[in-house]
């Protein structure tokens, strides 16, 4: 099913670049081992630094070469999981895939995939090559890639520090879609009234995924959506159904835009009542309907699933071998990762926008019992600056299901005040800076025996979990 | 804060002008701040919100908030604001308090000149008029204010915009810049006001980590309906800490056009 691929042919290059990029590789691929070695890191995405210093056209002149379907996800949240549901999905068809599946997504990160995985002649022995890509970098990265596929999840409000403003984010998104060829098929969540008019200028074939189901979401978006009027009017939208921010059913009583019929459509929707899985899913697709079990709960995670569907069938998989890749799938890295600690159960959650805070929120909210929560965040390159976005989460909705807050990160004061600020007694907030200490006070509040709950932003969700991988009780990220 | 509260029998009316509109930063902590800090006083609030086309007697709220948006949003609010303007001023020459934030803020002056497209008209109410510019200040910012009431106090938050103020002789400013671009980043000032109109660029959102700021909004509103109030205190250990931390970030972000840029070589 591989498909001969026209558009990215090798050019030749000459002795000295070859040289260069034997060199990048092996300086990149160094370095990846000596952060291993040296427990400072992954090698996540320093490969991918160092490689780019000695050859800028590392990425390109090895994706380039090689004759593998390359599939790029991004959007504002599911990256992360809709690839390694495609991973899962290509594996089951046999195939051998490369991946950022560590999450770096930023250029270095990307690039990592081309230093961790060719040899040093940037040869890569894939079938497929997937590219979780943040959504800001892509302007910068698609014209090094040449995609076979491109999936864009949803554009949600996220890193204004970072971007300025969400409509040019999604204007640079756009863009990135134009020099696609005619070959390449684009992926968009029809949900989303924004980006299902993503690539009106493309060549590229599109196709639409969503949720088409009115068993589950709410009949009005949530506070912190974006996207509530029409693109093309302004008129405000009306939504038969909202799913998840401003994802859903919705018409705009003026002009009448809608959302395009779902090519991938989840039509049938049972979630598991105890926030913990699985998922049960009819899906619609071009090539017949599927009958689908999830493992991971949530409806963040049907999407995540007809998104890989999707990636999937453009790539050329076969239909068949996908509904077992989703059976047992496992959360990716901090994604309400379950993690035994002794006697103790710790549910590890990456935080980062206020739709995946509120996601996360609702989920656990309806385990049972009063939670014990750690929260931390900090303010670094990666997790930003600006934390007003903390004032868009409907905390005071799980304000009453909440037995006690450790804070933490080196923002500790902002999240303590929001929490003030929904009415969580003062008395059962506490400010531990300190990760580890913050972690033990927390493990402390939820005796033995006991549940704790963390979300955290990128940062110190790293930090978390290097102390508990310390403490033995949760492995490397590059060795899941 | 369970603990039985004295009800003082007061209220503030509150008008929140395009909640869902002009909402792009969580600036709605703002809101959130004014009245859980009069619930833990015993003051009731009664909040209204203001859509496009709706155009009620503004000069029954006490306190009027104005929020950001992304100019697509903007162009809306322009438009739509039009017609809300009599009684806009009309509040504002009655004393009725209002807090403005950036884009909101923007709305509030003469006009708005995006870096490319055609001006915003704004309300009028303030005097000064804004254009774009082709590079966007998004860092930390502190600036002094000195109000006759409060004294020299400090507000902190996080600015983040590409529209350049130059205020006219009738508009103070908010402050004197610490730290940050505030208007124009050339002459040193931040936000406007006027009577009882406020504007400025922080985001944060601005009340929460500044409970000064808020009490004192607070007590402007009270004056207007019940004369001279005194606000009883509340325990802001927390507040202040989260108040302190923001000024210590933005010393040490100091000439930084984006914070998020800076931070490598920062840290």
């Amino acid at each position: 099913m591989i498909k001969e691929n026209t558009q990215s042919r090798p050019v030749t290059p000459s002795g000295l670049e070859r040289a260069r990029l034997a060199l990048a590789i092996s300086a990149g691929k160094l370095a990846g081992a000596s952060g291993r070695l040296l427990g400072v890191g992954g090698g996540t995405s320093l490969p991918g630094l160092i490689a780019r210093r000695i050859d800028p056209n590392v990425l390109k002149s090895v994706v380039g070469a090689s004759q593998a379907r390359k599939i790029v996800i991004t959007g504002s949240n599911g990256k992360t999981t809709t690839a390694r549901m495609t991973a899962a999905m290509a594996v089951s068809n046999g195939k051998r895939v490369s991946h950022n599946r560590a999450g770096s997504n930023m250029l270095q990160g990307v690039t990592a995939v081309a230093v961790n995985f060719a040899d040093v002649f940037g040869r890569l022995n894939s079938d497929v090559l997937l590219f979780e890509i943040d959504e800001g970098t892509m302007p910068l990265v698609m014209p090094e890639i040449q995609p076979d596929v491109v999936v864009i999840t949803n554009i949600f409000r996220d890193q204004l520090d970072r971007y300025g403003e969400l409509y040019s984010v999604a204007r640079a998104l756009d863009k990135t879609l134009e020099d696609l060829p005619e070959t390449s098929t684009i992926l968009l969540n029809g949900n989303d009234p924004q980006v299902a008019n993503f690539g009106q200028k493309a060549k590229a074939k599109r196709l639409f995924f969503g949720l088409e189901s009115t068993e589950v979401g709410t009949p009005v978006p949530e506070q912190s959506a974006d996207i509530i009027r029409c693109i093309h009017c302004q008129e405000d939208l009306v939504y038969e159904v909202a799913y998840m921010s401003h994802l859903g059913i919705y018409r705009c009583p003026n002009c009448g835009y809608t959302l395009p019929p779902l090519d991938i459509a989840a039509t049938s929707i049972k979630l598991a009542p105890d926030g913990e899985g699985p998922t049960h899913v009819e899906m619609r697709t071009p090539q017949g309907n599927m009958t689908l079990e999830i493992s991971l709960p949530g409806i963040h995670n049907v999407y995540n699933a007809a998104a890989a569907i999707g990636a999937s069938l453009a790539a050329g998989f076969e239909k068949e071998q996908l509904p077992a890749a989703l059976v047992d799938i496992k959360p990716a890295f901090g994604r309400l990762e379950k993690i035994q600690a002794g006697d103790q159960t710790i549910y590890l959650s990456f935080v980062k926008n206020p739709t995946s805070f509120n996601l996360i929120l609702r989920l656990i909210a309806q385990h049972p019992g009063k939670k014990h929560v750690l929260l931390a965040a900090s303010h670094t390159i990666v997790d930003g600056e600006d934390f007003s976005w903390l004032w868009d989460i409907d905390v005071e909705a799980v304000a009453q299901g909440i037995a006690d807050v450790v804070c933490s990160g080196n923002k500790p004061e902002e999240l303590a005040m929001r929490l003030k600020y929904a009415e969580i007694p003062v008395d059962k907030i506490s400010l531990v800076e300190d990760r580890e200490a913050a972690l033990d006070a927390a493990l402390k509040n939820a005796g033995p025996g006991g549940t704790l709950y963390i979300l955290s932003s990128y940062t110190p969700t790293n930090e978390l979990r290097r102390i508990m991988q310390k403490r033995g009780w949760v492995k490397h990220v590059w060795q899941e | 804060m369970s603990e039985q509260v004295q009800d003082t029998g007061m209220v503030v009316k509150i008008g929140h002008l395009y909640p869902t509109l002009m909402s792009v930063a969580a600036d709605r902590g703002n809101l959130f701040s004014i009245q859980k800090r009069c619930q833990w006083r015993g003051i009731a609030t009664e909040v209204e919100q203001i859509y496009v086309r709706q155009t009620p007697d503004f000069t029954k709220y006490d306190l009027i908030l104005f929020h950001g948006g992304a100019d697509r949003e903007m162009e809306l609010a322009s438009r739509d604001i039009q017609a809300k303007v009599p009684s806009l001023i009309e509040a504002a020459e009655s004393n009725t308090v209002f807090l403005s934030v950036c884009a909101g803020f923007q709305l509030l002056g003469h006009y708005y000149k995006p870096f490319q497209g055609p001006e915003l008209k704004g309300v009028g109410l303030l005097d000064f008029y804004t254009e774009g510019g082709s590079t966007r200040f998004m860092t930390h910012m502190a600036l002094e204010c000195d109000f006759e009431q409060t004294g020299k106090r400090v507000l902190v938050g996080y600015e983040n915009h590409s529209g350049r103020t130059y205020l006219g002789p009738k508009a103070q400013p908010l402050g004197k810049v610490i730290v940050g671009w505030g208007n124009n980043g050339k002459d040193g000032f931040e936000g406007a006001r006027y009577r009882y109109v406020f504007g400025t660029y922080l985001h944060g959102p601005v009340l929460p980590k500044n409970p000064w700021f808020t009490d004192y909004l607070i007590q402007l509103a009270l004056e207007r309906r019940y004369g001279k109030v005194e606000l009883a205190p509340l325990d802001d250990t927390i507040e202040n800490a989260a108040h302190d931390a923001a000024l210590h970030l933005a010393m040490e972000f100091k000439g930084t056009m984006s914070a998020i840029e800076a931070t490598p070589w920062k840290r």
